[in-house]
This record gives structure tokens, sequence and C-alpha cells, in this order.
């Protein structure tokens, strides 16, 4: 994808801080889904265990 | 409309779109991504469909007809998979990727690579699910709710299951979290959340939604794997696992999964309606807090699905009272729709047409959820083909005919060209009219006591199922004008300008018919949002 630019309309937001944004939200939203995958595993482990 | 054209003309020029199979091997722009995903979903929709009018041709006498049971069952198990993961889901990802950078703003997805990666996972999926028909055993005819012990029967597909249906749940996460960081952190700066298009808010709970419940399912299955192949005994009863905790797995999963595929045919039908009543949205506000509403609790009715497996008269009470909960926000919904018509000027073009049948069609598919709901009236119910038509009411002129209305109302904006709108309402009349043909007598059928999925039954049934089959088969022939609709809008369609339609609202009419390659290169101003987002 292109570099965004912006008009002198909106406020410039920083695009190097958006990146970040972009990449924190996205691993963030992985590891959610990451531990929902391990959460119920492990729930069906534990509630074998009783 | 000066201002968009300005920004975007000069990038559409620029030499960085690639060309020939590059273009769709490697793509990253959002439009072609999503063409795929629509072209994916179409050819789905068809061998899915196909496999319906197999199921049809076998019922529509008693008897077996030209089918042995199990490869009946495997019909009905793949027909299912195909048609959830493989025609409606792709269907909304597809729609979601060509609309939300138009309607935020956006130049694109917040993540190309990932969205690239995301619906190349799909072919393979699919191609791995389809060729379980050929090996040893045939394809899997458990049901696409996979449930333990009988799931754990199939022959050598068993794997090619698992795996696939992991690839789906994978293709749908990263789909889903393109789909929150691109809302999140691409919108035009002036776009609030509470000014984003109606189809823009039901996607982000949806892709909520995603991400919560598919895992849950890539869980289930891994667990099924290891009970299969590694002596794990999650589900098995003779190793003290407990194959009903499967079950309620799979629904936590599963009734979710249900939103997920209706929640963008809400978004679409809240577009469609404003446009052609030419009248702003009637509650814009409370249609997204009755969305956000309908998708909580949507994780906390999950065990109707299983009032008959048994469980304490509390957690009956619960689920049924909380399903029943689900109608108030989906009844603001339809009051807000009908309220938005209410004294508009309205105009009966093939979008509206879809968005009308969904309105009173899904009604009826809610209608008898609610009769689902009810524990004792599901004790008669369960199993019977009066389940079988709740879902498709729901599913078909639901998802469906909302996946057409999407189509029918952007079509003229992705090609720049109009289509034929007299061969478009045919394709709409003959669907709503066979629809009803096929789905209507199934509620009769499961009333009387016909069994779900079984390729024969008692002759008391043979009149309704014949009706239902000729519905099937007129419905599956209908669908054929879809695709030749949209063919011969791409190569020989009326030009249009930026506005499709006379009522239409919404950053993605301020951009030209078709879209320049990079949506907004320059975030769109605060006049223009304010001139798109008049909800």
């Amino acid at each position: 994808m292109q570099p965004h630019t912006v008009t002198a309309h909106a406020a410039p937001p920083d695009e190097a801080r958006r990146r970040r944004r972009v990449r924190r939200s996205a691993l963030l939203f992985a590891l959610i889904a990451v531990a929902f995958y391990f959460g119920f595993i492990l729930m069906t482990l534990v509630r074998g265990w009783k | 409309m000066a201002e968009p054209h300005a920004h975007a003309a000069p990038h559409e020029e620029h030499g960085h779109k690639p060309h020939g199979w590059r273009r769709w091997v490697y793509a990253t722009n959002h439009k072609d991504i999503g063409t795929m995903y629509l072209i994916f979903s179409c050819t789905m929709f068809f061998i899915g469909g196909g496999m319906a009018m197999l199921i049809r041709l076998e019922l529509f006498k008693p008897g077996l007809q030209f089918f042995d049971p199990q490869f009946f069952n495997s019909l009905t198990t793949l027909h299912a998979l195909i048609m959830i993961f493989g025609a409606i889901m792709p269907a909304w990802v597809g729609l979601a990727n060509w609309m939300i950078p138009m309607q935020v703003g956006a130049p694109d997805m917040a993540l190309p690579r990932l969205n690239n990666f995301s619906f190349w996972i799909l072919p393979f999926a699919f191609t791995l699910l389809l060729s379980s028909l050929f090996v040893p055993g045939g394809a899997p005819a458990g049901g696409w709710t996979m449930y333990p012990p009988l799931v754990l029967q199939t022959g050598a597909s068993f794997p090619m299951l698992i795996f696939s249906i992991h690839l789906m749940g994978a293709s749908s996460i990263l789909g889903a979290i393109n789909v929150i960081v691109t809302i999140m952190n691409m919108r035009a700066p002036a776009l609030t959340l509470l000014r984003l298009p109606l189809f823009v808010w039901t996607w982000l709970i949806t892709a909520y939604l995603l991400i919560a419940v598919m895992p849950v399912l890539a869980g289930a299955v891994t667990m099924l794997l290891t009970d299969h192949f590694f002596g794990t005994t999650f589900f098995t009863a003779a190793g003290g696992g407990d194959p009903v905790m499967f079950q309620h797995i799979f629904w936590f999963f599963g009734h979710p999964e249900v939103y997920i595929l209706i929640l963008p045919a809400f978004g679409i039908i809240s577009e469609v309606v404003p446009t052609f009543s030419r009248k702003p949205l009637f509650g814009y506000e409370a249609m997204v807090y009755a969305v956000a509403s309908i998708a909580f609790l949507s994780f906390i009715v999950w065990a109707h699905h299983m009032f008959t497996v048994g469980m304490p008269l509390a957690a009956q009470l619960f689920f049924m009272l909380s399903t029943m909960l689900i109608a108030v926000p989906t009844g603001v919904k339809v009051f807000n729709w009908t309220a938005t018509m209410w004294k508009g000027s309205l105009t009966f073009e093939p979008p509206m047409l879809f968005a009308l049948a969904f309105l009173f069609l899904f009604t009826i598919g809610g209608f008898s959820g609610l009769m689902l709901a009810i524990v004792p009236a599901d004790y008669q119910y369960q199993d019977t083909y009066f389940v079988v038509a709740h879902f498709h009411y729901v599913l078909v002129p639901g998802s469906i005919f909302g996946i057409m209305a999407g189509v029918y109302y952007w079509l003229p904006k992705w090609t720049g060209r109009m289509y034929d709108l007299k061969l478009a309402t045919w394709h709409f009349w003959l669907s709503a009219i066979f629809v009803n043909v096929l789905f209507f007598p199934q509620h009769f059928l499961g009333l009387a006591g016909m069994p779900r999925r079984i390729p024969d039954y008692a002759v008391q049934f043979t009149d309704w199922n014949m009706v239902s089959s000729i519905g099937a088969f007129g419905f599956g022939l209908a669908q054929l004008l879809f695709p030749y609709v949209i063919l011969k809008c791409v190569r020989s369609g009326a030009r249009i300008g930026n506005k499709a339609w006379e009522g239409a609202h919404g950053l993605e009419w301020e951009l030209p018919s078709p879209p320049p390659y990079h949506s907004w290169t320059t975030p769109p101003s605060d006049a223009v949002i304010a001139r798109g987002a008049a909800h």
C-alpha cells in the first residue's frame, strides 16, 4: 500500500504513530484469538480432571 | 463532488497497479481482493446450491431414489459447510473489502498483505474439503455440527475436514482483525464512530464476534482431532470425556456464528432502505445499539440449540428467556426500517425489492425462532424440518437476499455501469416466489413430524416434499440470472456518474464510478463527510 498523504483540511495524523497503532492493535486481537483457542481447550481439560 | 476526483485521479494513473495474473495472486488492493472474495463466494454458492438441488432431488419422492444414505448425509454436511463458510462469509468479507475503505475515507485496508493471505487460504481450504468426496470412506457425513461420537467414525476424510475448518477459521480471524484495525485506525479524522455508515458498524461488531468465536470452533475441532488420532478422550465417554461438552463448546461458537452471517445484512438493509425511501434512516443510534445488543446476547443463548440433551430447569429457563430477549433489539431494527419507509418517496429498484423481501421473510424466520426458543415446544420441533425451515428463512431470504441487495446496490459503483434493471427485477421475483415455495412447506413437514437429515421419509410427507423440491429447482434456476446480470453489466451496462441512485448518501457515492484504484488517497474533508453521512 502506498503511504497516505493528507490534505490541509484534515489534521495530519502522524503516519509512523498510526502504523504502530495498526500493528499493535492487530497483534492484540491476534493474541485475544489465541487466548480463546487455548482457553477453551484448557477449560475442557480442567473440567475433565475434576 | 470535484474534490475527491482531484485527489483520486493522479493516483489512478500511477504505475503501481500490477497486471495479469500477478494482479490477482499478489493482490493487496482492497477492491481486487474484494472482487476475488465475491467471485469465490459465488462459485461456492453454486457448488453448495448444486448439492442442495441433489438433496431436494432425492427427497422429491419417498424411498431411496438416487443416492445411498451415507452419500446423502455427506451432501447435507458439505452443503452446510460450503454455504456457511464458503458462500455467505466470504461474500460478507468481499463486500467489506470493497466498501469499508470507501465508506470510512481510507485508501485501502490497514493490512493489505494480511488481506491477500486471508483470501488465498480459502481456495485451499475448500479444495481440501471438496476433495474429501474422493477419499476412501467418502466425505464427512456427520453433519456440519460435527457432534462426537458420530463424527469420530468418519473415515479418511476426517483430518481433511478438521484441517479445512482450521484454515477457514484462520482466514476469518485474519479478515476480522483487518476490518477492526481498518475501521479504528484508518477512518477519516472527522468521521467519528457515530457517523459511520450502518454497514461499517455491523461489520465492526461482526468482526469482534469472529475474533471471539472462531478460535473456539478451532479449539473444539482440535480436541476432536486429538480424540481421533492421539488417544485423548475430551469428548469420549469411555475415557471419562463428555460428548455433551462438545455441543456446549460448538454452540458457544455456533450461535454467534448465526449473527456473523446476518449482522452485515442488517447493515446493508440499513443502507438500501433509506436510499430508496429518500429519507434518512430512522433511529440511527438505536440501530447501532440494537446491533451491539444482539451481538452481546448471542453469547448467552447457545444452549437453546440443545434443550433436548437435558439440563437443569434453571438453565432451560435462562436460555429460553435470554433467547426471547433477542426479539427486543431485533424488533427495534424492524420497526426502524419500517419507520424509515413511512411517508417516504419509495421506489422499487432491485436492491429495495430484495431489502423488502428480507424484511418480511427474515421476520418469519425470526418468529419461528421464537417458537423454537420455547422449551416444551422445542422438545417437539427438535431435529424436524421445522428447524430446517426456520434457519433457511433466516439464511436465504435473510443473509443471501441481504448479499444480493448489497451487490445490486453497489454494483454500479464498482463497475461504473448500470445493470439490466428489468432482468434483475425478474431475478428478484423468481427468487422471492420460489424461496417461499421451497421453504414454507418445510414448516408443515416439521410440524407433522418429518425428521431432518434423512434421505427417505414416510409417504404422508410426499406432497409437501414435492412442492418443496419444485421450489428448490425454481430457486436454483433463478439464481443463474444473477451472474448473467453481473456479467452483462460489466460488459455492456450504460455508464453512470458518481451516484447510481438518486437518494444515496455515503462517502462511497462521493467517489467516481468506478472508484480509483486507491479509494481515498487523501481523507475526505468535513464538508464531504457531512454531505455523505446524512443518515
